[in-house]
């Protein structure tokens, strides 16, 4: 089971899109996981517990300390795009198991 | 006959004047009505109840840790003072609903009529020109919250029923015209990303839309700019709001001073150190806003996610009407810097103005209307007009967003509870509707649902042949303009 941590400014609205896409997709590719969506703060205290991050292009850099610890850490352009949240899960979930 | 009075009267004590209840009630029935299985609905049941619980004390918790502070503005200066920040200003309209004795229990109902009505509105497309249905849960209950003290405020006498079928009415017009009002700014923004803003400052968006492109020059944009790192600290909820309210509430509780505050606030303690004591108060509020917000999450994802299956069901080629923040992906980090940097000397300004010609109320910056209205419109401003448009505009904004929350704050005496909601639509277009609502009365209100519902019927004409089509497919709309041209 992958644990998946969705994150926003303020962990209501778009973290919350980017869950119910992610699970949309997930359910597509045949992925099973669990995803919790939070604010940045709570999200980057936490990250360690979890296998993959997800958030806005704009707050990568919040989560460099995370992916240096090879937590992967997927910034996207388009929140509501399941084409592109597609893509680059494959590209760094499914392609590098 | 006497049974069912009986009946009736044991659902209003316990169920209809006791919000988490009702609110819970709803999400039962919503959930067996998606046909959702038993345990969901009783799981979504319990979330709802237990999420709601835990927004009322935080509201509590955020107007009672407030309460001295005023108190001792009002006897030292005779000053009122209100945080503009739409979870202040949901705990001050409750606050306010409650004071009058009347139900806050109304604000769910507000909302799912709202909501309804900007599903008909959308289902009827061809003919009203709304293009899109909103979606954001937490903005929703803010808005109920802080619209129904509004009509509370202008029609004290009006019934319950009344009050909730007209104030759907009204919200509901106003988020599908103003959130359809985004769709071309945000279309191109994200190159047909496929969703138009549901949130706070949809006019807004829309009027920098429109000036944005006149103020500056696209080509000197955001990007080259190198921004010291420390202002990222500023990304994170909780300590923004910290350092905001240290900054405000630790300048009026030293002037106030150490004496006035022992007597009016018992819970500063004789021996306790008086920096001490403001560092705790001021971060009491990060404290009472983490809670808020966790409480809002908890009954609201429900929500949001039957709105979001609602609107993939039933409304193909709508637009679904979503938070600000998806904006930011498409604009530079830095533009979501500056807006917070500029909108902030606005609002710094605004409220040095505020002091200077005597108000009788004073602003204090909230952290959601600083960062999430400027970041968007400092996004939208970079696009169509550069660095100069996206600094110009955010210090702007930030003035607005004072001097129109600081007239909302005192016109609708959300003050003596010391909030309110203070996003950008909230500074300017709202307090007009409530204004026009209190000497206009039910011809006011009637003027403005017309007024708003003209506004898309003007897009409308302006641009006949494309019009849906910028919703319902970009490629083919560009191609479309590009032989026009």
């Amino acid at each position: 089971m992958l644990k998946v941590i969705a994150a926003c400014g303020s962990g209501m609205g778009s973290s919350q899109i980017i869950k119910m896409k992610l699970e949309k997709v997930f359910k597509k590719l045949g992925i099973e996981a669990s995803i919790y969506h939070t604010n940045v703060g709570d999200a980057k205290s936490q990250a360690a517990n979890y296998d993959v991050v997800v958030c806005s292009e704009s707050l990568i850099g919040t989560f460099t300390n995370a992916s240096a610890k090879g937590i992967t850490v997927i910034g996207l352009k388009n929140l509501l795009s399941e084409k592109e949240i597609e893509e680059k899960v494959t590209e760094n979930i499914v392609n590098k198991q | 006959m006497e049974f069912l009075m009986v009946v009736w009267e044991f659902f209003q004590n316990n169920v209809l004047t006791k919000p988490q209840f009702f609110v819970g009630l709803i999400v039962f029935v919503g959930y067996l009505l998606l046909q959702k299985p038993i345990y969901e609905a009783l799981a979504g049941f319990i979330k709802a109840v237990v999420g709601y619980v835990i927004l009322m004390v935080a509201s509590g918790g955020l107007v009672s840790n407030f309460r001295p502070v005023l108190v001792g503005l009002k006897d030292r200066f005779d000053l009122s003072a209100a945080v503009i920040d739409p979870y202040f200003g949901q705990a001050a309209a409750q606050a306010s609903v409650e004071s009058v004795g009347r139900s806050f229990s109304m604000m769910m109902l507000v909302l799912l009529i709202a909501f309804s009505f900007n599903l008909l509105l959308v289902l009827f497309r061809r003919y009203t020109k709304i293009r899109t249905l909103f979606i954001t849960g937490h903005v929703m209950v803010q808005q109920s919250s802080t619209a129904l003290w509004l009509v509370l405020f202008c029609f004290p006498q009006l019934q319950d029923a009344g009050v909730v079928v007209m104030l759907g009415i009204l919200l509901g017009t106003y988020w599908s015209v103003a959130s359809n009002l985004t769709v071309e700014p945000c279309q191109k923004l994200t190159e047909g990303g496929g969703f138009a803003t549901g949130h706070q400052q949809m006019f807004g968006i829309w009027f920098v839309s429109k000036i944005a492109g006149k103020i500056g020059d696209k080509k000197k944009s955001i990007e080259s700019l190198k921004l010291p790192g420390f202002l990222s600290i500023f990304n994170e909820n909780v300590v923004a709001t910290g350092i905001l309210m240290l900054f405000f509430f630790g300048a009026i509780i030293t002037i106030l001073g150490p004496d006035m505050m022992h007597k009016i606030d018992k819970s500063f303690a004789a021996e306790q150190n008086f920096a001490f004591y403001i560092v705790e108060k001021s971060f009491n509020f990060s404290v009472y806003l983490t809670i808020l917000q966790l409480g809002v999450r908890m009954f609201v994802s429900e929500l949001t996610e039957s709105f979001q299956g609602i609107s993939n069901k039933i409304l193909p080629g709508s637009m679904p009407a979503v938070d600000c923040a998806a904006t930011y992906g498409f604009g530079h980090p830095n533009a979501v810097t500056i807006g917070f940097l500029f909108g902030a000397l606005g609002q710094f300004t605004a409220i040095i103005g505020l002091l200077v010609f005597q108000s009788p109320i004073l602003i204090i910056s909230g952290f959601v209307p600083l960062f999430f209205d400027n970041a968007t419109f400092a996004v939208f401003a970079n696009r169509l007009g550069g660095i100069k448009a996206a600094v110009i505009i955010t210090y702007f904004s930030g003035m607005t967003q004072v001097l129109g929350g600081a007239f909302a704050a005192y016109f609708f005496m959300t003050g003596k509870f010391g909030g309110w909601h203070g996003n950008f639509d909230w500074d300017t277009i709202w307090p007009a509707i409530g204004v026009i609502m209190k000497y206009g009365q039910y011809v006011g209100v009637a003027a403005v649902v017309i007024l708003l519902l003209a506004i898309p019927q003007i897009l409308y004409r302006q641009n006949k042949d494309t019009y849906f089509l910028i919703a319902e497919d970009y490629d083919k709309y560009l191609e479309v303009k590009g032989e026009k041209e």
